[in-house]
């Protein structure tokens, strides 16, 4: 058995009264590409900081490479590599600056630093904005800088905290195609991240995160196997949707329906919604409900986190 | 180690590119300088020579007590006083031939002696000068002082005493003179002109804005997330920490520095003494003032939180340390005064100004390690923000 790149066992740590991470364990094996799924404020960057030595854990431990973070950090994080949710770049410097600063603090040098700079800029397409200052970049070109940085020194493990947030669809698939290649090449990799659809694509195994745990965690497949295959139904209208939710809750083919809180909007499991939906629309405008919008979908990790804690992922 | 000069050197580059510090750390104090040297050099050096007519009664012990203190001023304003006519002095004022006329009633020490409050007047010109001033001040002060003895001794009267001995009690007072004078507002251990005091209180107050732009930068970082990747990096997190600091401490000492040395060269007036021993001086104010940011750092929760701290700290050390205008407090305050370093520039460049070298300074080195060690010791115990920075 190959030894773990990352293995985190039961970290917590508290803000006062607040829990914020409680019991947290994580496992990734060289090659592999782990995704921490959770709405805002499920603990995922206080994980991470943890991870990275950065927040002491109140109890836990945290192993990169089987180097203890607690005993010996420096030796754990030589085989780290950050890729921090804020944009942690100097907007004064050049991409190219930045990337010689911390190049050099990661102990690199001399034409060896000059050429992996060279590389990266290249796999992350900055090559020709290499000398401009950062501070004129597009979010995008930002975001892309912030992911070179954390690749420079060629990491066992590297850690991305949410890198396309507030990004462009064309520079975000620049960057999932650029983690996917890195995976490809023997790098862990742990994700985090609340857009669904990005930890479907590229996690080989996926934790979804809520209110500091780790409540489920498996492929994609053995995660949607939660929900016993029920698909999604949303409908979307106005009327009086409390009696609405009674009425469809009635109906068998549906197992669940939760009101998503501060919108018109029920959401509910419904096995085999190809057969119910006719009689879901029925029941819905038969309560007073006037329909603006019915979407149905296969079941998904979004279905999934529905079922588990009866909140939407993103609302 | 080498890691450590590589953060210094970046961050300075940063402060380069950026360019305020050129603007907060050299451009505003020496246009404050300027201005403050017009507006306020003048009042304590620049006194011209001036002529008061007094009238009085001739022969009146208290009258003449009041002309020799005016004529007694020769340190502040150069006093000559010319006894002349009640009824000649606003001819004298209109003409300018005096700078003020001071008119005492008669019988003013017999009423002064029955515990009355004889009116004396001071005249002035349409515009007076500062000169002006100090006269009016000078009789005020020296009619207080009579007025204040003379009711002491009515009521020592009414309560039993003699009136031979409250008569004694003024003779004497005539006879030492009151302890009124007009001297320029310095310290005894300050040998700094007034002017050399705003070059000296400038470089002080900004030295402590100056000084914010390594330390703080510790905020400013924790915002971008660029601390986060710092303390990422394989390197222990106080080199992080060192690094800020040597930065603040860089550019504290290159720009009072540069500040020093632009006033002394603006002004011919100004002569701070031996820029080697100055030198000396400067590494250990701007390292106490360094000291100090790092617990502005450690409790602020944003950068604009620190700016409104830091703020607070140069405005209140710059005010207690006479960066705007001269203070002396004695006692415990005083010896705290000692610790803050625009406190201590002053009264290092004081030394240095008069000729004293490293071993004078001593005190002053002494009092800014002490600060050093206690900020230090501040930041460590005070609570923060996060645990690791
Ligand atoms: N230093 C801190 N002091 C107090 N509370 C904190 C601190 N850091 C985080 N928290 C709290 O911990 C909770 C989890 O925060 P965290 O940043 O880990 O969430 P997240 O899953 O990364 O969310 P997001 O998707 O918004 O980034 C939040 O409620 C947050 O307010
Ligand atoms: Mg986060």
């Amino acid at each position: 058995m190959t030894t773990p790149v990352l293995q985190v066992d039961a970290l917590r740590r508290s803000f006062g009264p607040a829990t914020v991470v409680d019991g947290v364990s994580l496992r990734v094996d060289p090659g592999e590409t782990v995704g921490l799924l959770g709405p805002n404020g499920a603990g995922k960057t206080t994980t991470i900081s943890m991870i990275a030595g950065l927040l002491r854990p109140d109890d836990g431990s945290v192993r990169i490479q089987g180097v203890d973070m607690a005993k010996d950090p420096l030796a754990a994080k030589r085989h780290l590599g950050l890729v921090p949710q804020d944009l942690a770049i100097y907007p004064e410097l050049s991409a190219r600056s930045n990337l010689f600063f911390f190049g050099r603090l990661q102990g690199m040098r001399g034409t060896a630093l000059r050429r992996r700079v060279a590389e990266v800029l290249d796999v992350v397409g900055l090559t020709d904005r290499a000398t401009g200052a950062s501070k004129t970049f597009s979010g995008g070109m930002k975001r892309r800088l912030n992911i070179a940085i954390g690749l420079l020194h060629e990491p066992r493990l590297l850690i991305l905290d949410e890198p396309t947030v507030g990004v462009d669809p064309q520079s975000r698939n620049a960057i999932l195609e650029s983690v996917e290649a890195l995976s490809g090449e023997g790098m862990a990799v742990l994700y985090t991240t609340h857009y669904m659809e990005e930890a479907e694509r590229l996690c080989d195994r996926i934790g979804i995160m809520d209110a500091g745990r780790v409540i489920a965690e498996g492929t994609r497949d053995e995660l949607v196997e939660i929900t016993g295959g029920a698909d999604t139904v949303t409908l979307v209208g106005e009327g009086p949707l409390d009696e609405v939710e009674v009425a469809v809750a009635g109906i068998p083919a549906v197992r669940e329906v939760r009101r998503v809180a501060g919108e018109r909007r029920l959401v509910m499991m419904v096995q085999g919604a190809p057969q119910a939906i006719s009689a879901i629309v029925a029941t819905a405008t038969g309560a007073g409900m006037t329909l603006r919008d019915v979407e149905t979908s296969r079941p998904d990790l979004e279905s999934v986190f529905l079922h588990l804690t009866g909140k939407a992922l993103r609302d | 180690m080498g890691r450590v000069l590589v953060m210094v050197g970046s961050d300075l580059r940063q402060q380069v590119l950026d360019r305020s510090i050129f603007i907060f750390g050299l451009a505003v104090p020496l246009a404050l300088m300027w201005v403050f040297s017009l507006i306020f050099a003048p009042l304590a050096e620049e006194l011209e020579p001036v002529t008061v007519a007094v009238s009085g009664p001739a022969d009146d012990p208290l009258t003449g007590t009041l002309v020799e203190t005016l004529g007694g001023l020769d340190d502040a304003v150069d006093v000559t006083v010319l006894e002349a006519d009640a009824a000649d002095v606003p001819a004298l004022l209109a003409d300018g031939e005096v700078g003020a006329g001071v008119l005492v009633p008669d019988g003013f020490s017999a009423a002064l002696a029955d515990g009355d409050a004889p009116q004396v007047q001071v005249r002035l010109p349409e515009s007076p000068g500062l000169e002006g001033e100090v006269v009016t001040a000078v009789v005020d002060g020296v009619l207080r002082q009579f007025t204040a003895t003379a009711r002491t001794a009515a009521a020592a009267e009414e309560l039993g005493g003699q009136p031979e001995e409250v008569d004694a009690v003024l003779a004497e007072d005539a006879a030492t003179g009151p302890s009124v004078g007009w001297a320029q507002g310095e310290t005894a251990d300050e040998q700094l002109s007034a002017r050399e005091s705003i070059v000296a209180g400038q470089a002080g107050f900004f030295l402590l804005f100056t000084v914010g732009f390594g330390v703080l930068g510790l905020v400013v970082e924790r915002e971008w997330g660029t601390l986060a990747r710092l303390l990422s990096m394989p390197i222990p997190s106080w080199w992080v920490l060192l690094s800020k600091g040597l930065s603040s401490w860089l550019l504290g000492v290159l720009a009072t520095g540069v500040l020093l040395l632009a006033g002394s060269l603006l002004f011919d007036d100004v002569h701070l003494g031996s820029p080697a021993v100055i030198a000396v001086l400067l590494l250990a104010v701007v390292a106490a003032a360094t000291s100090i940011m790092f617990v502005i750092a450690k409790v602020a929760r944003s950068a604009e939180q620190a700016g409104v701290a830091q703020t607070i700290v140069a405005i209140t050390l710059g005010m207690s340390g006479g960066a705007f205008f001269r203070v002396s407090s004695e006692g415990a305050l005083g010896t705290m005064l000692q610790l803050n370093p625009v406190t201590a520039l002053g009264r290092g460049l004081g030394i240095t100004a008069g000729g004293g070298g490293v071993v004078d300074l001593a005190p002053v080195l002494l009092a800014m390690g002490l600060m050093c060690v206690a900020m230090a010791a501040l930041a460590v115990r005070v609570p923060g923000r996060r645990d690791v920075l």
